[in-house]
C-alpha cells in the first residue's frame, strides 16, 4: 500500500467575523508547500489536490495547476495528483487541460496523475452554467478528447456533443507515454465501477471501510479483466481511499487535534452538497464555520468528536468511557487517528484487502499546522518504511497476478 | 463478484445480460433502456423496494428508488410518491459513462435483493 495526502485547502472563518483575515488564504498555500515538500522528503508517493470554485471555508482550491506547478520545483520525488480536474468544458476546455497536464508533467519530470471528475455542488455547477444532468457524459467527453490529445500529432479534431474543435497540434505533450496515469473521483461504488470499465484509476472520496473495500478491491480488478473497454490509451488499474489523519504521542493527543478537523469536513461537505442548504447559499455572507459551531454546541460530546452520531446510536458492545469509544469508533470506520500502534492497526485492515494507496486527509476544519506537520514526520518516520517495504515484497505481486492477463498497455505508478 | 449469472430471475437476468452487451457493442442508449426495462422487471419481483426508505444518517430518511441515478431516464416528477413510480426519457441519447452507472447500480441491487 502507497500513501498520499489529499488536499481541499479548507479554510474556516474566524468565528464570529465577516470575513477572513488578511494573510490566512496566503497561509494555509503555503502550509500546503511546507507539509507537501516535508511529506516528499520522508518518501509519501502522492499528493492529490482538487479543484474546486466558489466553495468558501469548504475549499479554497480552484486553481491547482497553480500549486502543483509550484510544487513540481519544491519536490523531488512525490507524485503530483490532480484530484480533480473538473472535466466538463464549461469548466476546462479539454485541450486548455491537456496542455497543462503535459506542462506540468514536463516541469515535474514525469510524475503527473492525471485525476478527472465533473463535481456536483449547485455553487459549481450553476456558477459555471454546466447542466447537471448531463455532466457525466460530459466528463467521459472531455477525458477521452483530452487523452487523444496528448497522444494524437496532431490530434485530428473533434465534432462532439459538448465540444468541437478542429485539427490541431495540442502541445507539450505529457513527458510519460502514453499519458500520465488516468483516474475518476468515486464517491459511489458505482462509478468505482465505472472506472474500471475504463480502465482508470478510482479516487474513492466515499471514505470507504476495509469491509466495503475488500468487495469493491475484487469486483474492481475482475472488471478490469474482463469487461474494461479504455477511455484512454493505456490503464491505470488502482484503488485509492481517503481517511481522515491525524496522529499524536497518546491517542487523547490525537483526538483532540484531530476533532473539529474532519467534523467540519462533514458539516461544510454536507451544506454544499445538500441541494437546499447548498443552491441558496449566500456568496460572501454565510459564516459556515460559526454555524458548525453552534451545530455543535447544540449536539452532544460524542457528536462534537465524531461527526453525526447521536447518543442513542451508541451500541452497547462499545467502551463506555468516551474517548476510547470515540476512537473505537475512528477505528471502526476506517480512520487513522492515534498513536503509532492505533493508526497501524487501522492501516493495516486496508492492507490486508489490498488496497494500493491510501490518501490522509490532514488538512481540515480548524486543525493547525504544526500538528499536521508533526503527524507526518511521525508517521513518515515510524511507520512509512514498513509499509514500503512490504509494498514491494507482497502488493507487487499480488497486483501482477491480478492483471497477469491484461492484454491493454498499463501506466500505472502503484 | 457481482456477475448477471448471480441474478435468480430469468427474465431480470436476460436483461442485465443484453445490457452488458449492450455496452460492448458501444450501443449505450440501447444498454440504459433496457436497463429501464430491467427496473421495471426488478419492481414486479420486488414490489416493496417503491416504498422502501434509506436513512444515511440519523434522523435523515429518503427513499430508495433516489438512487437510481437520474442521468436523463428520470423519475417523473413526483412519482417516487405515487403507487406506480413513473421513468420518464428526457433525451434520446445516452453516453456510455451514463449506461455503466444504470448498469452499476441495477447489477448491485438485483443481486443485493436475491431477485
Amino acid at each position: 500500500m502507497k500513501f498520499g495526502l489529499f488536499y481541499e485547502l479548507q479554510l474556516p472563518k474566524p468565528a464570529g467575523q465577516e470575513q477572513w483575515d488578511p494573510d490566512d488564504e496566503k497561509k494555509i498555500y503555503h502550509d500546503m508547500l511546507e507539509q507537501v515538500e516535508l511529506a516528499d522528503s520522508l518518501g509519501f508517493d502522492y499528493v492529490f489536490e482538487v479543484e474546486h470554485h466558489f466553495l468558501e471555508e469548504y475549499s479554497h482550491s480552484s486553481a491547482p495547476e497553480m500549486v502543483m506547478a509550484a510544487l513540481s520545483q519544491r519536490t523531488k520525488n512525490i507524485r503530483l495528483g490532480h484530484g480533480i480536474v473538473l472535466m466538463p468544458p464549461g469548466y476546462n476546455h479539454p485541450a486548455r487541460v491537456a496542455e497543462r497536464i503535459g506542462a506540468l508533467d514536463i516541469l515535474s519530470n514525469g510524475r503527473v496523475e492525471f485525476g478527472t471528475g465533473e463535481s456536483a455542488s449547485e455553487m459549481e455547477l450553476g456558477g459555471y452554467r454546466v447542466e447537471r444532468g448531463r455532466k457525466k457524459a460530459m466528463w467521459e467527453e472531455s477525458t477521452r478528447e483530452a487523452a487523444n490529445m496528448m497522444v494524437q500529432t496532431p490530434y485530428q479534431g473533434f465534432q462532439g456533443e459538448f465540444f468541437s474543435m478542429p485539427p490541431r497540434n495540442v502541445i507539450p505533450k505529457p513527458l510519460q507515454d502514453p499519458h500520465p496515469p488516468l483516474w475518476v473521483a468515486a464517491s459511489r461504488r458505482e462509478t468505482t465501477m465505472l472506472a474500471a470499465r475504463f480502465g482508470m484509476g478510482s479516487l474513492g472520496f466515499g471514505f470507504e471501510t476495509p469491509d466495503e473495500l475488500a468487495e469493491r478491491t475484487n469486483e474492481y480488478y475482475r472488471i478490469v479483466r474482463e469487461e474494461c473497454f479504455p477511455i484512454g490509451h493505456a490503464i491505470n488499474p488502482a484503488l485509492a481511499v481517503l481517511t481522515t489523519f491525524m496522529m499524536g504521542s497518546s491517542d487523547e493527543e490525537a483526538l483532540e487535534r484531530s476533532a473539529n478537523g474532519p467534523a467540519f469536513f462533514s458539516h461544510s461537505l454536507g451544506y454544499y452538497y445538500n441541494p437546499v442548504t447548498g443552491g441558496k447559499h449566500q456568496p460572501g455572507e454565510k459564516n459556515l464555520y460559526d454555524s458548525f459551531l453552534e451545530t455543535n454546541r447544540k449536539a452532544n460530546t460524542i457528536s462534537a468528536k465524531t461527526g453525526f452520531i447521536k447518543e442513542e446510536d451508541i451500541r452497547k458492545d462499545e467502551p463506555k468511557e468516551e474517548v476510547q469509544r470515540a476512537l473505537y469508533r475512528a477505528a471502526r470506520s476506517g480512520t487513522a487517528v492515534g498513536t503509532v500502534e492505533r493508526v497501524n492497526d487501522t492501516l493495516k485492515t486496508y492492507e490486508e484487502n489490498n488496497l494500493d494507496v491510501m490518501i490522509f486527509v490532514a488538512q481540515c476544519g480548524d486543525r493547525k499546522h504544526e500538528h499536521i506537520m508533526e503527524s507526518i514526520e511521525l508517521f513518515g518516520k515510524e511507520l512509512l518504511p514498513e509499509y514500503k517495504e512490504r509494498h514491494e515484497k507482497n502488493h507487487t505481486k499480488w497486483r501482477a497476478e491480478q492483471l497477469a492477463d491484461v492484454d491493454f498497455p498499463i501506466n500505472s505508478s502503484i | 463478484m457481482a456477475k448477471p449469472d448471480q441474478i435468480k430471475d430469468d427474465d431480470l437476468r436476460a436483461l442485465i445480460e443484453t445490457a452488458l452487451a449492450n455496452m460492448r457493442q458501444n450501443k449505450p442508449t440501447e444498454a440504459v433502456h433496457t436497463l429501464v426495462s430491467a427496473l421495471h422487471r426488478l419492481l414486479e419481483l420486488k414490489p416493496e423496494l417503491k416504498s422502501e426508505k434509506l436513512e444515511p444518517r440519523p434522523g435523515w430518511k429518503m427513499a430508495f428508488l433516489t438512487r437510481w441515478p437520474q442521468l436523463g431516464a428520470n423519475w417523473k416528477a413526483g412519482s417516487l410518491d405515487a403507487e406506480e413510480p413513473e421513468i420518464e426519457y428526457v433525451r434520446e441519447n445516452f453516453a456510455l459513462s451514463e449506461a455503466i452507472t444504470y448498469y452499476e447500480f441495477m447489477l448491485e441491487t438485483a443481486i443485493k435483493r436475491d431477485a
